[in-house]
């Protein structure tokens, strides 16, 4: 048993600080798990939580069918990777890796044997002799993930484990993460991340965390389910806006009445569009908020049925594909992610297509209308 | 701010001359002192100070090293060795508590502990002698440890308390999941990774311990418990004092200081500049 259930767990600190904030989560046997958030929302406090750095206010947590908030780090069966490495810096890459069975007093057959293993699997078999600081920063990453390996954890942790490497670094060592996963399916593994594109290219499962002005909310769970869910099918403007890069375009709406179709909505501009969820609680009237994604925003020649019009203020080529962006109506500009060039410049008017599938709507506390089509 | 090319002219020029009559100041001395050693008494008198020896005599070492400097050595080097290593143990383990231990009072503590350093040794001088006396070990070179590791620790608590500050907290967290307690993670982790702030502490207080004068004077009177800056005074006389003997005695005491400092002097340095910048 790998899982991980934590129950009711909250953690402050000091009195008026909550940084998690009621947080009611299971992670499956051999899960990848993803704690993902913006900057303080708490993913890596509630990851130290597990691994037993830090004691939670209130609530369980629970490793397999044992409840460890009494138990010490070393006593988790957990390995942790850490962002900086924390190799320990006067010993051998050989010993960093054996450090903890010698302390678990392992025979050294045992740990020899364990060790070349890990090494093989990692491939840094012909650095076991050298010093961490003879070491790159993709070859102590590797170490410190041996360093876990050897202690055949039931979880593995890992804090942010590539923001220190350079961008191609990063999706190598994402792709051996990924590796190491399939290698050891057993254990389950938690992985904290502000970086949206590792959370969707690991998870089985993402953990959204709130952050923001809002300190109801702040360390409480925004959203947990499978990347794709998270994506096509955000349950709050908060993880509308988080996920996705350029993030949701939001335009202001006013709910005029439930359809057979979805929720019939009324735009600033005068644009009518028809959402396929469910409005039915909403009085005609209503103020919400439309959320498209810019690569949903697709240009027609003309203005026809769940299109909007709108001058561009800006065009940015990136050859592939570009960044249009629209005037009107919004605090900020709505950006439509077209194929090449996109056809039209800065001080055109475009006319774009918001697919109604691809819309989503939110009520005026945010919370996204449940969609009539599941995926 | 951009100096201008008069004033960066007037620092290559001042700095070099500035640095040159320091070293004038601090060699000079120095010199005068080696140069003498190898005079006779007579030849001393009878030639201007600054005038070298006529042939590098040895008698006066021969003088000096027949006589009770070695047993003044012994001393020294027993008294110092294990008060320095009372020191770095202490002090280490203080310090470790003090940067990595959270626990109430622990800025005041430290706070106590630092302010150690502006007590001045003479006002302590009649309780410690009385204390000494008291305890049974007035005229034994153990009498100095106490009062020679107690006034050291201040400092050595200060430097190794920034230098452990500096250690990343990660290290720690990772020996955790290793296994170690907090007894583990001192002498495991952060014994070792002090090394150059505990070889800056013993090479300060070393230095202070060797030329320690104040407490070897009032706690050891006999010949055979003095340490070695009392073994000037065998030979100043009431009436007169065998100058180039003396300078002999000092030259050699401040040998292995020099050995050590030309040794150590990047970790000195280095070690006083723990925790006054960042990165």
């Amino acid at each position: 048993m790998t899982s991980i259930t934590l129950s009711g767990v909250n953690k402050s600190f000091g009195a008026n600080f909550p940084v998690i904030r009621g947080v009611d989560l299971t992670i499956d046997d051999g899960e990848f798990c993803v704690f993902l958030g913006p900057s303080g929302c708490g993913k890596s406090t509630l990851l130290r939580m597990v691994a037993g750095l830090e004691t939670a206010y209130s609530g369980e947590i629970r490793i397999g069918d044992r409840v460890v908030d009494k138990v010490e780090p070393a006593d988790r069966q957990v390995a942790m990777v850490f962002q900086n490495y924390a190799l320990y810096p006067h010993m051998s890459v050989y010993d960093n890796m054996a450090f903890g069975l010698r302390q678990a007093k392992t025979p050294k057959d045992e740990i020899e044997r364990r060790v070349k293993e890990a090494a093989r699997i990692l491939q840094i078999e012909p650095l076991l002799d050298r010093m961490p600081k003879a070491l790159s920063g993709g070859q102590r990453q590797r170490v410190a993930i041996g360093r876990a390996i050897v202690r055949q954890p039931k979880v593995f942790l890992f804090d942010e484990p590539l923001s220190n490497l350079d961008a191609a670094l990063r999706v190598h060592m994402r792709s051996e993460i990924a590796t190491l996963h399939r290698n050891f399916p057993a254990a389950s593994m938690i992985y904290v991340t502000h970086d949206q594109t590792e959370a969707m290219a690991l998870a089985d499962k993402i953990v959204l965390l709130h952050a923001g002005k809002d300190m109801l909310k702040h360390g409480s769970i925004a959203q947990v389910g499978k990347p794709l869910d998270l994506y096509h099918r955000p349950r709050n403007l908060f993880v509308a806006g988080f996920l996705g890069s350029p993030t949701m375009n939001f335009l202001p709406a006013t709910f005029v009445g439930q359809e057979t179709g979805g929720a019939h909505v009324t735009l600033k501009g005068g644009e009518e569009l028809v959402v396929p969820v469910d409005g039915s609680q909403l009085a005609a009237g209503a103020p919400v908020t439309l959320g498209v994604r810019p690569e949903h925003l697709a240009p027609v020649p003309v203005p026809a049925i769940q299109t909007l019009t709108r001058k561009v203020s800006a065009v940015e080529h990136f050859g592939e594909y570009s960044f249009v962006y629209l005037d009107g109506g919004t605090p900020a500009p709505l950006i439509a992610k077209v194929a090449g060039d996109g056809g039209v410049k800065a001080g055109d008017s475009a006319t774009f297509v918001a697919p109604a599938d691809c819309c989503h709507l939110f009520d005026a506390d945010g919370i996204a209308l449940n969609h009539l089509n599941s995926l | 701010m951009a100096s201008s090319p008069v004033s960066r002219a007037t620092g290559r020029v001042a700095v070099p001359v500035l640095g040159l009559i320091w070293l004038a100041v601090t060699t000079v001395p120095f010199l005068f002192m080696v140069m003498t050693s190898f005079k006779t008494q007579q030849e001393s008198f009878s030639s201007s100070v600054w005038t070298l020896p006529e042939a590098f005599n040895l008698v006066n070492y021969i003088d000096v090293l027949s006589g009770s400097f070695l047993t003044y050595l012994k001393n020294s080097v027993m008294v110092v060795a294990i008060s320095v290593l009372l020191v770095m143990l202490i002090a280490s383990m203080a310090a470790y508590a003090f940067a990595r231990i959270r626990f109430r009072f622990n800025e005041a503590l430290f706070g106590l502990i630092v302010a150690g350093m502006i007590v001045p040794i003479h006002i302590t001088l009649v309780p410690i002698y009385l204390m000494t006396r008291h305890m049974g070990l007035y005229d034994s070179p153990f009498a100095l440890i106490g009062p020679y590791v107690a006034t050291s620790l201040p400092i050595s608590v200060f430097i190794l308390t920034e230098f452990m500050r500096q250690i990343p907290k990660e290290l720690e967290e990772a020996a955790r999941l290793d296994g170690c307690g907090p007894f583990t993670i001192y002498f495991k982790i952060f014994l070792p990774l002090s090394g150059p702030g505990l070889s800056t502490v013993a090479i300060y207080n070393g230095i202070m311990m060797w030329n320690e004068f104040i407490f070897a004077y009032v706690l050891t009177s006999s010949t055979s418990t003095r340490t070695l800056p009392m073994a000037v005074w065998d030979f100043q006389g009431q009436y007169a004092s065998n100058i180039p003997a003396i300078l002999t005695v000092v030259t050699l005491t401040s040998l292995p200081l020099i050995v050590a400092y030309a040794f150590g002097q990047e970790k000195i340095v280095n070690g006083m500049m723990a925790g006054s910048l960042k990165g």
